[in-house]
């Protein structure tokens, strides 16, 4: 049959197929089974009103046990067993998972995974709070905003064609026709190279040390008890790791800074951008964060229109300047927006494929879980060891799944 | 908001300019598609697309006349022509020619060169040539290398190539229709399924209501990877096997967790007077759904199926995995462009065509209804 | 919905247009065996049966391989309807496993089948075609070998036929350009080693070479590898090594890997060595045709012609010669070959006659007369080679003193198309040769 039409024949099927369900089953309900008449009218309305939400939310229920639950549940269970020739399944316990762990391969993928994690909703939200404080300003911001916002509606695989026409790369004495090589080989060494490629991004790093430097700070304060209240247990103990964290991350800045100044950079040479090891990583995260600051912008600017004017105009009253009204009056107004932000891309992260499997397909050093998941799965035809690796993605997932849950319940009260 | 009057206008003046900044780094990739994708090939290899509206200078290699058209004149063999018209293509002006691989601008036109063994050639700037020889000339003509500046040129050919030209095997026209014959029934179909469910979690009271929203909100994160082969397994048991059908039950089950949430969140909102006069007058909970609830609801149902839509249409995995078999019938363009970026990695042309036409839809999609997008990205991020 | 249906039923509408090709060559006309056509044609009639083919070949192949095709169709009535995939390795495994397989999968890996083949995804081939082969083959029995497999019970079956080989130990070369440079072909390793530092020392970049195929990515550098082994290692070890008698990190193969790397260095490759990964292998050969031209010298089976720029002349703007071998090392005139596989991933009678097609010699003889098509079915008429230098290639797998086929070919999936294809991206990466060969023999392991 005619895709289309089948396609057509399947939205008058499904939408009409619930609609009749929803009516027939309403109405066996109520007419037929507990009819509000007769001797039992009230007890029958009670009953048919216990079951009635079951009768709405069967559907719905039964696509999500089946295509969501009853998945995590059997790739738990292949992950646990191994194929056997001419088909069936022998349990051979934690073998698969060890295979995994010592596959460098998989390190590849999980480090990365790691990098992506860090970077990209640490950058997206950086970049939607800015778009997002500068539009709100401007006339022209609404038109800004959707400019800014459109690359969410491209594809993972249209971007990144497009991202790799940026990245193109003709050999040296050629027209380039790549951006950022052209860039590139507009450098050559001089005092302009100095300022853009050494003494610019240094500044950022150091910038960004002191930024991380301050949140560490901000986080272990409270702990040191300063401010009179000490927290819980297992707060206090996520505030230090937090905090620890934060003094690696200003750590490796501080080293990257000085290897910003030292590194030998091949001026003159066209550069095959995705196969320099470590740093094509972030040449592939610029194509998720690209698409990925609208979201937290639109989700920010929100909330910071969401702030009340009173509470910025009281502290301009105080004659706070603006770096304060913005870090000490907005900033713990919206943190909560941003925590909403953070995890979402999280997600997302812990997820991308598509970009990976489009630009490099996980070569030169840029694996990542998802990646290496499907590379196990359908190239090895290694279910075992795909499967735990899906695993290994569940459970990074899974404390932001119990935050979720937790909070969503917390609202529900 | 700004505080300090005086510095007022500077700072608008910086925080425009900051914004346009902003804005051209975010469109500028995409605008740098669009360009290329109504350049020639030759276009896109000679020159960036920044430099599309200035003439390229182009390496072209061009062929004299053959040896069979020698004829003898001043008893040397001679051949002469236009090395454009050869080609049959336009004359360009010529800035500078060679004969030999190793050096293609050795020459200015209108020079007169002696390539050893008796042979000389004399090129001019529109690409006249005079070529002599005192041997017999065999077989092809000399080669020519010419540098000529070729003037801007856009095209909707390869638009034209790309969808409308049946013969070709690359085209997107197929795949076009694929990827909307998956989307359409995909956007649909949850919708109304999560509708029902999202009215039972906001108005009706029964045991482990609250322990059900929990559960969707958990399942809201649960990465789809876990369901590749799990359900490629149950969909071969049942019959279903790879194709539409699959595809559209897969990526119904994928969006229910959103649509249920958003849904909710915003049935919830509704002035519950509504919903309790309509019981009071007599309204059973189907009637409520459909006679108030729903159509209150649009704006949700909008948002929701804008976010399904962009979606499905963008996906890969699942369409690889649930969909495209070796038929060939049903490839959806991100799968046909995976394809192309390996098959023709450096023929721009083709891929930014390819690329564009796919993102073209969602790009109206997007702006069209970016509203209900925007309120839909509000009301759909757990709290 | 209305406009969506109309538009459904114009794409189709394009769809069947595309695959509606008109014949290339009339029939009844040329050298071609028509006689094999027409007893094939008399004798099999599947009208309105539709047989689907699924393999690795795009673009110019796939025009290539559907205009064979269209005399099948001509020939019996059926619909074949021909996918290719880049992703070809992962796809089929998809495929197989959601029971939506294609009739017929083209193999470019035996391994690769004979993975599916234990799984019980592929069928033995029909009574009788393994002494077709034998018989009818040049070499036939060692094709036989080949394709014969542990099915799932663990019985021996032929599960595939070979329909095209590929020599691979070519080098492409544009005459012209070394006319006007006053460069000879060489006639020894020895001498291309030569010939390539010459280039440099003139100033030119000798090789253009692109690994990349995307997810198949880096299989051109185990032809490479396989080449050099061929060329430094007596075939015993070449068969030792196949079969994983020797460890793969064994100093051998790890040498052979290092000949390899003699050429990827940085002065002697066109955009240098971190573009070998990162260009494709169709695109590669191109930078011989640029003005000026990007490259020199460029290794790669018999089928790359198909990606020549439009309206290349083999032989004439284009010309290749053995890649040869090393004279002090006195290891005779070793040649790499390979060939694609056809295997039955859904028994249907129209893929058995199918597979009785691939026997006539015409099926062969279309695509021959055409071009990238190498065959050892001797029956065919090879006056009908679209061009000269098909025959030269015919010579030099006749002048071989030892054939070995593509060794990556051969190795279990997991090795031959996975971890041997990323271990040579790493190495080109800057990977030492003896940690990415000790990674694959890891993998290996793990496999067993």
């Amino acid at each position: 049959m005619n895709p289309a039409l089948q396609g057509l024949l399947t939205i008058v099927i499904g939408v009409g197929g619930c609609v009749a369900y929803f009516y027939f089953s309403n109405i066996l309900l109520d007419k037929v089974l507990f009819p509000p008449r007769g001797p039992n009218a009230g007890r029958n309305i009670n009953r048919a009103n216990v079951i009635r939400p079951w009768l709405f939310l069967a559907p719905a229920l039964i696509a999500l046990g089946l295509y969501l639950a009853y998945p995590v549940f059997e790739t738990l269970r292949l992950s646990l067993t191994q194929r056997v020739r001419g088909g069936g399944y022998e349990f051979v316990g934690l073998a698969n998972y060890q295979q995994m762990l010592r596959e460098p391969k998989f390190w590849e993928g999980f480090n990365n995974n790691l990098l992506w994690l860090i970077v990209v909703p640490a950058a997206s939200t950086a970049f939607g709070l800015l778009a997002a404080q500068l539009t709100d300003r401007i006339k022209w911001g609404s038109i800004a905003k959707s400019l800014i916002f459109m690359p969410m509606a491209i594809s993972f695989v249209g971007a990144a064609v497009i991202f790799k026409l940026i990245y193109d790369t003709r050999p040296a004495g050629q027209e380039q026709i790549g951006v950022l090589n052209a860039v590139w080989l507009g450098f050559d060494g001089g005092i302009g190279s100095f300022i853009w490629l050494r003494l610019v991004p240094a500044l950022l790093l150091l910038a960004l040390a002191a930024g991380a430097g301050a949140l560490g700070w901000s986080l272990m304060k409270p702990v040191l008890g300063r401010e009179g209240r000490s927290p819980g247990l297992i707060f206090g103990a996520l505030r230090i790791l937090s905090a620890v964290l934060m003094a690696l991350l200003v750590y490796l800045m501080l080293r990257q800074t000085i290897a910003v100044f030292v590194a030998d950079l091949p001026y003159g040479q066209p550069q095959t951008w995705l196969t320099i090891p470590f740093w094509n990583n972030f040449f592939l995260m610029i194509v998720l964060i690209w698409i990925q600051t609208g979201f937290a912008m639109v989700l920010l600017s929100a909330a910071l229109r969401g702030i009340p004017e009173e509470t910025v105009e009281a502290a301009i009253v105080d004659g706070a300047n603006p770096w304060q009204i913005f870090f000490k009056i907005k900033m713990p107004q919206i943190v909560g927006t941003i925590v909403v932000v953070w995890t979402t891309i999280t997600i997302i992260v812990l997820k991308v494929f598509d970009i990976v499997f489009a630009m490099t397909n996980g070569q030169w050093e840029t694996q990542v879980l998802a990646n290496y998941m499907y590379d196990k799965l359908f190239r090895a035809n290694d279910w075992g060891v795909g499967s735990a690796g899906a695993m290994v993605i569940m459970l990074m997932v899974t404390p932001i799944l119990i935050w979720n849950v937790y909070n969503a319940r917390r609202e529900m009260r | 908001m700004d505080n300090i009057a005086g510095k007022k206008s500077a700072l608008t003046w910086a925080v425009n300019i900051a914004v346009v900044a902003l804005v051209a780094l975010w469109v500028f990739p995409t605008v740098g598609l669009l360009v290329s994708s109504f350049r020639t090939g030759d276009q896109i290899a000679s020159s960036g697309w920044w430099r599309s509206m200035l003439p390229t200078e182009q390496n072209l290699t061009l062929r004299t006349a053959g040896g069979d058209e020698a004829e003898l004149v001043d008893g040397l063999y001679t051949v002469s022509g236009n090395l454009f018209a050869h080609e049959g293509r336009e004359p360009l002006n010529i800035s500078a020619f060679g004969t030999s691989s190793r050096d293609v601008g050795a020459y200015t036109p209108g020079e007169t060169v002696d390539m050893g063994d008796g042979e000389i050639i004399m090129v001019g700037e529109t690409g006249d040539y005079v070529y002599t020889s005192v041997e017999e000339m065999s077989g092809r003509g000399q080669r020519v290398f010419v540098t000529a500046k070729v003037a801007p040129e856009f095209t909707l050919e390869n638009y034209d190539n790309m969808l409308f030209n049946p013969n070709n095997i690359e085209g997107m026209s197929k795949a076009f229709f694929n990827t909307l014959t998956v989307s359409i029934p995909a956007t649909i179909i949850p919708i109304l399924v999560a509708a029902f469910a999202a009215y039972a979690l906001a108005w009706m009271d029964f045991p482990g209501r609250a322990l059900l929203i929990a559960a969707i909100v958990g399942l809201l994160v649960v990465p789809l990877q876990l369901a590749l082969i799990p359900l490629l397994k149950f969909h071969n048991e049942i019959g279903i096997g790879k194709g539409y059908l699959g595809v559209w039950l897969a990526h119904t089950g994928f969006g229910l967790p959103l649509a249920i949430y958003i849904l909710r969140n915003y049935m919830v909102g509704l002035p519950r007077d509504i919903i309790e006069n309509a019981k009071v007058d007599g309204a059973t909970d189907f009637q409520i759904f459909t006679k108030i609830i729903l159509p209150l609801s649009f704006p949700a149902l909008a948002s929701f199926a804008i976010f399904q839509f962009l979606w499905t249409w963008n996906d890969l995995l699942v369409a690889i995995v649930f969909l495209i078999d070796a038929s060939g019938e049903t490839t959806v363009m991100t799968k046909q462009i995976i394809e192309l970026l390996g098959t023709r990695g450096g023929n721009w042309e083709i891929l930014a065509t390819a690329a564009f036409v796919s993102i073209a839809v969602p790009l109206v999609v997007f702006f069209a209804m970016q509203k209900y997008l925007v309120r839909g990205l509000l009301a759909g991020s757990v709290k | 919905m209305k406009t969506i249906l109309f538009a459904g039923v114009a794409g189709i509408a394009l769809a069947s247009a595309a695959s509606a090709q008109d014949l290339k060559f009339p029939i009844g006309e040329g050298d071609f065996n028509w006689d094999s056509y027409n007893e094939f044609a008399e004798s099999h009639d599947l009208s309105g049966e539709t047989l689907t083919v699924f393999g690795p070949w795009l673009s110019g192949d796939q025009t290539l391989f559907e205009s064979m095709l269209a005399y099948f169709e001509e020939a019996t009535g059926a619909d074949v309807q021909y996918t290719g995939s880049d992703g070809f390795e992962t796809q089929i495994r998809i495929d197989t496993e959601a029971g939506s397989a294609p009739n017929i999968a083209v193999f470019p890996q035996p391994g690769l089948a004979r993975d599916l083949a234990s799984l019980g995804y592929l069928e033995p081939m029909p009574e009788g075609t393994g002494d077709w082969v034998a018989e009818n083959y040049a070499a036939g029995q060692s094709w036989v070998d080949l394709a014969t497999f542990e099915g799932p019970e663990g019985n021996e079956n032929l599960y595939g036929f070979f329909y095209k080989a590929d020599v691979k130990s070519l080098v492409w070369y544009v005459p012209e350009n070394f006319e006007d440079a006053g460069y000879e072909v060489p006639e020894s390793m020895e001498e291309l080693k030569a010939l390539t530092e010459q280039m440099v020392e003139d100033g030119e970049t000798p090789w253009c070479i692109g690994i990349g195929s995307g997810g198949a990515t880096g299989w051109p550098a185990t032809d490479w590898v396989e080449d050099m082994m061929l060329r430094t290692q007596a075939p015993e070890v070449y068969d030792q090594w196949v079969a994983n008698e020797i460890p793969f990190d064994d100093p051998a193969v790890v040498g052979a890997i290092e000949e390899f790397g003699w050429f990827v260095s940085d002065d002697y490759v066109a955009g240098g060595k971190a573009a070998v990964a990162s260009t494709d292998f169709r695109d590669s050969p191109k930078g011989l045709f640029d003005s000026p031209p990007q490259c020199y010298l460029h290794r790669q089976a018999s089928f790359i012609p198909t990606f020549f720029p439009e309206g290349t002349e083999i032989g004439v703007d284009a010309d290749f010669f053995y890649f040869p071998a090393y004279e002090e090392k006195d290891l005779g005139q070793p040649v790499l070959g390979a060939g694609t596989m056809f295997g039955i991933t859904e028994a249907s009678d129209a893929a058995n006659v199918f597979m009785q097609w691939l026997q006539t010699p015409i099926a062969h003889e279309i695509w021959m007369a055409q071009t990238g098509f190498l065959t050892p079915l001797t029956t065919v008429n090879t006056e009908v080679f679209g061009d000269p230098t098909l025959k030269k290639m015919n010579d030099i797998l006749l002048d071989a003193t030892t054939f070995r086929f593509d060794g990556s070919d051969l190795m279990p999936g997991g090795v031959g198309a996975g971890s041997f294809w990323t271990g040579m991206v790493d190495y080109v990466g800057g990977e030492s040769a003896e940690s990415v060969a000790s990674e694959i023999q890891d993998s290996w392991d793990a496999l067993k």
